[in-house]
C-alpha cells in the first residue's frame, strides 16, 4: 500500500495515540514520541513496524504521538492512518489480522 | 464528569454571541480574539464556555481553558478536536501560536517549538522532524563563498524592480538564493509568480531559485503579510518569520546577507524592512547575525516601480502603462492572460 497523501488517525487522550502519515519517496521514516518511551519504546516501534509491513508500506513518514496506548490500539490507529493516507477502499482485512 | 464536556465547531460569522463568550474567556487568559480565525472549537459545560481554540487555515491560535477546568484531560481533548477539525479541512502540517509559558502544554498536543520571541510568543509545529527535514533539503543546496546573499520575493507579478534587485544582489555576492513566497494569497497564483521569476532571472549566473515553504513568509510565519492591503499588522509576527529565517534557513544555506528593496509605497513592507534590520542583525539569538542590505527602488519617470502599481494598471486594463515597468517575459505573460480584461486588485 502506498501513502499518497497526508492523513491522521487517533486522539491525544490518555491510553490512545495520534498517528500522522505522509508520503516520503526516500524511504520509511518512523518517529515515535511517547510518555512511556523509556519503558516501552521498543515494543511500540515493533508494533508500528509490523503493522506497516503487513500493509506493505515501505515508504512514508509516520509520526506517532503516544499517550500510553496498548498494542492493539497502536495497530488499529496505524492501520486507520495508512488506509486514509493511501486513499484506499479495497482493504484485505485478512491481511491485517 | 467527562460526559459533561460538550464540544462543538463554531463559525464566527454566524455566532456573534458565542464569540462574545470566547472573547471573555480569552481576555481572562490575557489573550486577544484573533478575527482571522475561520473556525473555532469550543467546549461547554452545562451551557457555559470553558475552553476554545481558533483555526486559521493551518494555524491554531487563541487556545484557552477556563482555570477551574485545567488538567490534562480537557486540554488534550480540545487538542484532539482541533487537530481532527484541521484534518477535515485538509490541513495536516499545523502550526500553533502560544505564549511561551504554555509551551509544555502544547508539547502534550504533539507540537514542537520552532522559534520564540522572548516572553511574548512561541511558534510551534506538529512534527518533531519537519523543520529538520526542511533544513536538510536546503543544506544540500549550500554553495561555497564568503558572501552568500538571499532574497525573498512575492513577485506579484515580477517587475523590473525585482529584476534590478536580483541583478544588484547577484553582482555583490558569491552566490544568491532567491525564494518565491509560496502562499496562494496574492492576485497571481504561486505557479505563475514562480515561473515569471524563473523566466526573469534565467540569464543571471551564480543564482539558485527556491520554492517557498511554510517556513518563509507564509500564513504560518507571518499572517499579517497577506493582509497588507487591508489593515495593519501585528509586528511581533514579523519577528517570528525573521527569527525562523535567521535560525534555520540562513544557517542551512550559509547565508550572510539578506537583500530587500526599499519600499516607499507600501507601509507594511516598509515596516517589515525595519523589523528585518532589528531581528536579523541586532536581536539576541543563538544564530549568527545576517547583514541586511536595502537596495533603493528603481524609478521610472520619478515613480518607483512596484508590483502594486502594475496591478493597479492591470485593474484598469492599461497594459501600455505596464510596458515600462516589467521585463519582456512578464509583459508577454500579461498580454496572453489579461489582454482586454482587468484583474482584481488583491
Amino acid at each position: 500500500m502506498k501513502i499518497i497523501k497526508q492523513a491522521v488517525a487517533g486522539t491525544l487522550e490518555s491510553s490512545d495515540l495520534l498517528v500522522k502519515v505522509e508520503p516520503n519517496d526516500s524511504g520509511l521514516d518512523i518517529v515515535i514520541q511517547s510518555e512511556v518511551v523509556k519503558q516501552f519504546g521498543k515494543q511500540i516501534r515493533a508494533a508500528v513496524a509490523e503493522t506497516l509491513a503487513k500493509l506493505d508500506v515501505d515508504r512514508g513518514t509516520v509520526v506517532i504521538e503516544d499517550k500510553g496506548a496498548l498494542d492493539y490500539a497502536i495497530r488499529a490507529r496505524v492501520q486507520a492512518a495508512v488506509l486514509r493516507g493511501a486513499g484506499s477502499v479495497d482493504v484485505n482485512w485478512g491481511q491485517l489480522s | 464528569m467527562d460526559k459533561e464536556f460538550q464540544f462543538s465547531v463554531v463559525d464566527p460569522k454566524d455566532s456573534a454571541q458565542e464569540m462574545d463568550a470566547v472573547r471573555a474567556l480569552l481576555a481572562a487568559n490575557q489573550l486577544e480574539l484573533d478575527l482571522h480565525n475561520q473556525v473555532w472549537v469550543v467546549c461547554h459545560v452545562r451551557g457555559r464556555l470553558v475552553a476554545c481554540a481558533g483555526l486559521d487555515h493551518n494555524v491554531i491560535k487563541c487556545v484557552a481553558v477556563s482555570k477551574e477546568f485545567r488538567g490534562e484531560s480537557l486540554s488534550l481533548r480540545l487538542g484532539s478536536e482541533v487537530i481532527a477539525l484541521a484534518a477535515q479541512r485538509g490541513y495536516f502540517h499545523l502550526f500553533l501560536y502560544s505564549p511561551p509559558h504554555n509551551r509544555e502544554l502544547f508539547q502534550g498536543w504533539g507540537f514542537y517549538p520552532l522559534v520564540e520571541v522572548s516572553e511574548l510568543v512561541v511558534l510551534m509545529e506538529n512534527s518533531p522532524i519537519a523543520i529538520k527535514r526542511y533544513y536538510e533539503s536546503l543544506q544540500i543546496q549550500k554553495r561555497p563563498g564568503d558572501r552568500i546573499g538571499c532574497m525573498v520575493l512575492n513577485a506579484n507579478p515580477f517587475t523590473l524592480g525585482h529584476r534590478f534587485l536580483v541583478e544588484t544582489a547577484a553582482s555583490e555576492c558569491d552566490w544568491l538564493h532567491v525564494f518565491v513566497v509560496k502562499e496562494d494569497a496574492s492576485a497571481f497564483s504561486y505557479a505563475d509568480r514562480f515561473s515569471l521569476v524563473a523566466d526573469g532571472v534565467k540569464d543571471i549566473s551564480r543564482l539558485a531559485l527556491h520554492e517557498g515553504s511554510d517556513y518563509i513568509i507564509s500564513r504560518a510565519t507571518f499572517p499579517g503579510y497577506f493582509l497588507k492591503e487591508k489593515e495593519t499588522i501585528d509586528r511581533s509576527w514579523a519577528a517570528i518569520d525573521l527569527l525562523l529565517f535567521r535560525e534555520y534557513i540562513a544557517p542551512a544555506l550559509g547565508i550572510t546577507h539578506r537583500y530587500v528593496g526599499t519600499e516607499p509605497l507600501d507601509p507594511v513592507t516598509n515596516n517589515y524592512n525595519a523589523d528585518m534590520k532589528y531581528w536579523l542583525e541586532k536581536a539576541s539569538s543563538p544564530a549568527n547575525s545576517i547583514c541586511v542590505v536595502e537596495v533603493p527602488r528603481v524609478s521610472i519617470k520619478g515613480m518607483p516601480i512596484s508590483a502594486s502599481r502594475v496591478r493597479g494598471f492591470l485593474a484598469q486594463g492599461d497594459l501600455e502603462a505596464i510596458r515600462h515597468l516589467v521585463p519582456k517575459t512578464t509583459l508577454e505573460f500579461l498580454e496572453r492572460h489579461y489582454s482586454g480584461v482587468g484583474v482584481a486588485q488583491a
